[in-house]
């Protein structure tokens, strides 16, 4: 905000066009919000009407007769156990890897390997991954879920934290060693709560892509009872309009909570954390 | 740190590493140079059979071409747009903090809910998008019917969820220009278009092409709008290669050409890391 000092102000002109255009954005938002609470009949007779006239839950009502609960359950568990996952793993990593001596060649091998990993498309390692599960017996589990997202979840915690700790002023630790403290001490008592903030930015940003993840919980698990929301979703998108009602109603569902935390996403992205979303 | 310790604090990590992406890459790497009768069990080696099947198999350049296609037009469209929305939001106003969160929220979603919500907007007789177009006495598009078509509106689906991402980045670009440089340009007497062309540009083009790079890395593993939309359709006029890949291996069980189309996938991918890399290892200007 700071910026905002010197910077020159906008016109009206301006002002409306980016309400305009922030506007347009939100349309199909808006749309499913008011498609999830319009009876079958309204939406399909006036589809390009927005405001509901006769507002109703029953698409919330037989989501959760559909056991959408259920759904959104599994969704949490394999959320918070990745997140906490890939805390737990990253963590020592990036300490270890913040503290060696030699960093500087090795933070370049890292990042290389970190932006491989990225790049590499879900569907390649597919194949084995299967096999790597079913060896397990973790095939069309949960478990098998808060692993595989491990792929993405731990590089990408990883860089972040890295950061996060490399700011951490060593002087910091040295006094407590000097007092005796050992690592898991220093670790407990004097990093996590200065880096607090740093691991919560982390772990929202790795939970919103779990969240979200499609392909793997649509490969490994076959079960209905255990889909998370987006394979749930998934098996209810097909050509039948008087669906859109529910559809809308889970998409809300699955939306809100990602909407929620989307500051945490801003300021990550403007801080350059640009990736690992998707 | 003693050496212990430091492998110590790394295992767990490494393990799920090793585990996870090390021997699942490795794997592949072999399976591309084998074939099996349905499923994992007896692979023979049979060199690069695979990849010419392949190469001959016009559902693999069918996909390829889709992907590429889709790659470029997502991401020339939202670099564009992005830009087009930065500039517009890079001046003061009441409320920006707050339009720029609306814009950031497609960005967030889950790509299912996306796909949903736009497949009901996309259809023929009672969409969302024909509705409008029709009250306005136009006739209706179908977006998702026509094979010539069917691409360019996922095209249009991944332009809304996507360029708030290109937008914020260089958003963030153009606030790290220093305001005196303007000042400065405008007192020579620069109009607005040759700021932009010989102030603004210049010192955004590693913010454009890291937001560039970053879509054509996402767009190239396209599998989930394709799959809430079309399902590859009509035809395999929108099926891309993760949708193709996913085809071979888990529909007809064909893991040997699976995994060589896998293998084409991860060498581009490998490419496009090493064109990425160097943008960012540069030191900052």
């Amino acid at each position: 905000m700071t910026a905002g000092m010197n910077e020159r102000p906008a016109g009206p002109l301006r002002i409306a066009l980016a309400l305009f255009v922030a506007g347009l954005f939100a349309l199909p938002l808006l749309w499913m919000l008011a498609t999830s609470v319009k009876p079958v009949g309204e939406y399909m007779a006036s589809p390009a009407a927005l405001l509901p006239q006769a507002p109703t839950f029953e698409h919330y009502v037989a989501i959760g007769e559909a056991r959408v609960g259920r759904a959104a359950l599994n969704s949490v568990i394999v959320t918070v156990g990745a997140t906490l996952l890939a805390l737990l793993a990253s963590f020592p990593a990036a300490y270890a890897l913040a503290r060696l001596r030699f960093h500087r060649r090795l933070d370049a091998a890292f990042l290389v390997f970190v932006l491989l990993v990225k790049l590499t498309p879900p569907i390649v390692l597919a194949v084995p991954l299967y096999q790597v599960l079913r060896t397990l017996g973790l095939l069309d589990t949960l478990l098998g879920l808060i692993l595989v997202s491990q792929i993405y979840a731990l590089p990408f915690a990883i860089w972040m934290l890295l950061g996060f700790i490399r700011d951490v002023p060593m002087a910091l630790e040295e006094a407590a060693r000097m007092d005796g403290a050992r690592l898991p001490q220093v670790m407990r008592d004097i990093l996590i709560p200065v880096l607090a903030p740093g691991l919560a930015a982390t772990g929202v940003l790795v939970a919103i892509a779990c969240w979200n993840e499609f392909l793997f919980a649509f490969l490994f698990v076959q079960s209905p009872a255990n889909f998370t929301l987006p394979t749930f979703i998934a098996t209810r998108i097909n050509e039948d309009e008087t669906l859109w009602g529910q559809l809308s109603a889970i998409g809300v569902l699955a939306s809100l909570p990602v909407l929620a935390l989307i500051g945490v996403v801003h300021r990550a992205l403007s801080r350059g954390f640009a990736s690992g979303m998707h | 740190m003693k050496p212990r310790l430091i492998v110590l604090l790394l295992a767990p990590a490494l393990l799920l590493f090793a585990l996870l992406t090390v021997y699942p890459l490795v794997r592949v790497l072999l399976l591309a140079f084998t074939a099996t009768e349905h499923g994992f069990a007896e692979a023979r080696f049979v060199g690069f059979e695979n990849f010419v099947e392949l190469q001959e198999g016009r559902a693999f350049r069918r996909a390829a071409w889709n992907t590429v296609a889709f790659a470029l037009m997502a991401t020339i469209s939202e670099l564009l747009l992005g830009l087009a929305l930065a500039l517009l939001l890079d001046r003061a106003f009441p409320g920006r903090r707050w339009i720029t969160l609306v814009l950031l929220a497609p960005y967030v979603l889950s790509t299912i809910v996306v796909g949903a919500v736009w497949r009901a907007w996309f259809h023929y007789d009672i969409g969302f998008l024909n509705s409008v177009l029709r009250s306005i006495g136009l006739p209706g598009v179908p977006w998702l019917f026509d094979p010539n078509l069917a691409l360019s509106s996922i095209v249009l689906v991944d332009v809304w969820q996507a360029t708030p991402f290109c937008f914020l980045i260089l958003y963030a670009g153009l606030r790290a220009i220093p305001p005196e440089l303007h000042e400065a340009a405008r007192m020579d007497g620069a109009g607005a278009w040759r700021r932009l062309r010989d102030v603004t540009l210049p010192l955004l083009a590693p913010y454009l092409l890291v937001a560039g790079l970053m879509r054509t890395v996402d767009s190239f593993k396209l599998f989930d709008k394709v799959y809430a939309m079309t399902g590859g359709g009509p035809g395999n006029a929108t099926e891309t290669l993760s949708m193709h890949v996913h085809r071979l291996a888990f529909r007809f069980f064909d893991i040997g050409l699976a995994s060589a189309a896998a293998l084409v996938m991860v060498v581009v991918a490998g490419l496009l890391a090493a064109l990425y890399a160097r943008q960012i290892m540069r030191p900052p200007a």
